[in-house]
């Protein structure tokens, strides 16, 4: 190993675990001691990346409160280095982490929170893809309609969460109160997307997020209604078909739908 | 993707200097970094600033509104992209997922110029998010040097390189900053991004006279100055860009404009993000000294 290299692992160990190795090879200055100034890397290194987490989960922060999402903060930064070159990425493992590290895994709401966040943050600058019309799917003849395949927006995505995370969510978003948190008898069904440039979620009943997520396996529209008959009255079951799909198509959450394939 | 196919055959080619003949960058005034801050503003009123800078990883994104919104600016305004995660001097692998993603940036953009900074920020698969100092040994400058021309081959354009600001110094240093950045400049045909304000808080840290790292920087190799605000800390100085620029560093902006002439120049604000007006007059203020100090209209020096 180059002296160069060498000396970069030094000063980065300095900085991630606050050894002082590289301290040796470092100058005082006219008017500072060389571990003040170090220090200012050591700080910076931190509080940057603290920063960063509280511009990616606004609301988790107000949620927390500026002590403990610090504190949260900076035990993640410790637990989970950044390996990626652009900060957009950092905060990514949150959930996980808030899941899976006591004593925030002793509160469910924390990692749902972060997640429905970091799904909304991954909708905002998520790819761009068409857009299915209803003008569009006006083009289809009535017996191509059970044929149809439906592919979603690229950013469009299914989250679960198992606390009434996005209430909070909703309250602190309108600077309200938050309620307590709750865990739910059984799992809240988010669909998570972008309409032009805003990133959106809504709650589904059980009936329209299995059809989304049999619809997003590329399901034909024909089965889905045949689906659907088992949750429900089956003689409405192609009613409320085609009224979920035309609540999709107005939202903008299909790229594509065809016959093909 | 296999690193080592991507690196020069030997050895001997990754250390023998090819610096990269490109014409000079054309003068595009005086400008701003472009802030989401703005955005609307930007938008809705066409402002009269001469050029945006625009920092690379904002916009290294899959879609969205920064992206669609960049688009828009392109259309408007001359962009220059201004990158913090190069990591030009680390002496880990060259990452060629980043470079490639910046590639594609600047294919969408077509800036003027891609600029980042003579700095490293992560080794050993970390990335500190953080500009981070190097000695300035031979060592080092044949690293830099061969770094510099990878990148430039990979991205087919002269890059342009900032000095930064630092707050230790390596006691296996054998040159100055100036010195390095001088001879990085001329072996790799690389431009030089001459921060005035990073020059004043180094020059403050490190208790050297800023007017002799100005006039060690080779006259004809600076394609654009940088004006930011910094934080005292008596002992010490950071460079927060997060204050207006301070009379000292107007001062030096002076003496730069006197050495290099008209130089493409903008202010950098990062955080504490006051209006747009505000920073308007101070972008006026960088016009009024070099047109009350060198005839105006374009330059080529």
């Amino acid at each position: 190993m180059s002296d160069f290299a060498r000396q970069q692992g030094d000063f980065q160990r300095g900085i991630l675990s606050g050894d002082d190795t590289v301290l040796a090879e470092i100058l005082d200055s006219p008017k500072e001691k060389r571990e003040t100034l170090f220090g200012v890397y050591r700080y910076a290194y931190g509080s940057r990346l603290v920063e960063a987490m509280r511009n990616d989960h606004e609301l988790l922060h107000a949620y927390l409160g500026d002590e403990m999402f610090d504190e949260m903060g900076h035990a993640y930064v410790k637990a989970r280095p950044s390996e990626h070159p652009n900060l957009r990425w950092f905060s990514q493992a949150l959930p996980e982490f808030l899941k899976s590290t006591a004593p925030y895994s002793d509160h469910p709401v924390l990692s749902d929170l972060a997640a429905l966040e970091r799904a909304l943050n991954d909708a905002f600058d998520g790819k761009d893809g068409p857009v299915v019309t209803l003008a569009g799917m006006a083009g289809f003849a009535p017996e191509a309609w059970a044929d149809l395949r439906f592919k979603p927006h690229p950013t469009a995505g299914r989250l679960d969460v198992s606390t009434n995370a996005s209430a909070i969510w909703m309250a602190l978003k309108n600077d309200g109160t938050p309620p307590d948190a709750l865990l739910l008898e059984e799992p809240s069904r988010l669909l998570i997307w972008r309409q032009d440039t805003t990133p959106v979620f809504r709650e589904l009943a059980a009936e329209e997020a299995m059809m989304w997520d049999e619809a997003a396996n590329e399901i034909p529209f024909g089965v889905l209604c045949t689906m659907l008959a088992t949750y429900d009255d089956p003689d409405g079951a192609a009613a409320r078909g085609a009224g979920y799909l035309h609540g999709w198509v107005t939202a903008g959450l299909l790229t594509d739908a065809s016959t093909g394939g | 993707m296999n690193v080592a196919s991507r690196l020069p055959n030997s050895s001997a080619a990754a250390l023998a200097d090819r610096p990269m003949e490109q014409a000079k960058p054309p003068f595009l005034g005086f400008g701003l970094g472009l802030r989401h801050q703005h955005y609307d503003e930007i938008l809705a009123g066409n402002p009269p600033i001469d050029w945006f800078e625009v920092i690379s990883e904002n916009y290294m994104l899959p879609g969205g509104q920064p992206l669609r919104v960049l688009d828009q600016i392109c259309e408007r305004y001359p962009v220059v992209m201004h990158g913090v995660s190069l990591s030009i001097a680390s002496t880990a692998p060259p990452n060629f997922d980043y470079l490639q993603a910046l590639k594609a940036l600047a294919r969408r953009v077509e800036p003027k110029w891609v600029s980042d900074h003579l700095c490293w920020t992560g080794v050993h698969g970390k990335n500190l998010h953080d500009l981070l100092p190097i000695p300035y040994t031979e060592e080092a400058l044949d690293h830099v040097v061969s770094r510099v021309q990878l990148v430039q081959d990979f991205l087919g354009r002269a890059i342009v390189l900032e000095n930064v600001s630092t707050y230790v110094q390596f006691n296996n240093s054998e040159m100055t900053e100036w010195e390095f950045l001088a001879e990085l400049s001329r072996r790799s045909g690389c431009w030089l991004l001459f921060d005035v304000n990073n020059v004043y808080v180094s020059a403050f840290n490190h208790g050297y006279d800023p007017h002799t790292f100005l006039n060690g920087i080779p006259r004809d190799r600076v394609v654009q100055f940088h004006m930011a605000g910094h934080s005292h800390m008596g002992t010490h100085i950071i460079d927060t860009h997060d204050h207006p620029v301070c009379e000292d560093v107007w001062d030096l902006y002076v003496a730069a404009l006197k050495r290099f002439g008209r130089v493409s120049t903008m202010i950098e604000r990062d955080d504490n993000i006051p209006p747009l007006a505000e920073l308007l007059v101070e972008v006026s203020r960088t016009r009024e000294i070099a047109d009350g100090l060198l005839a105006p209209g374009p330059h080529a020096g």
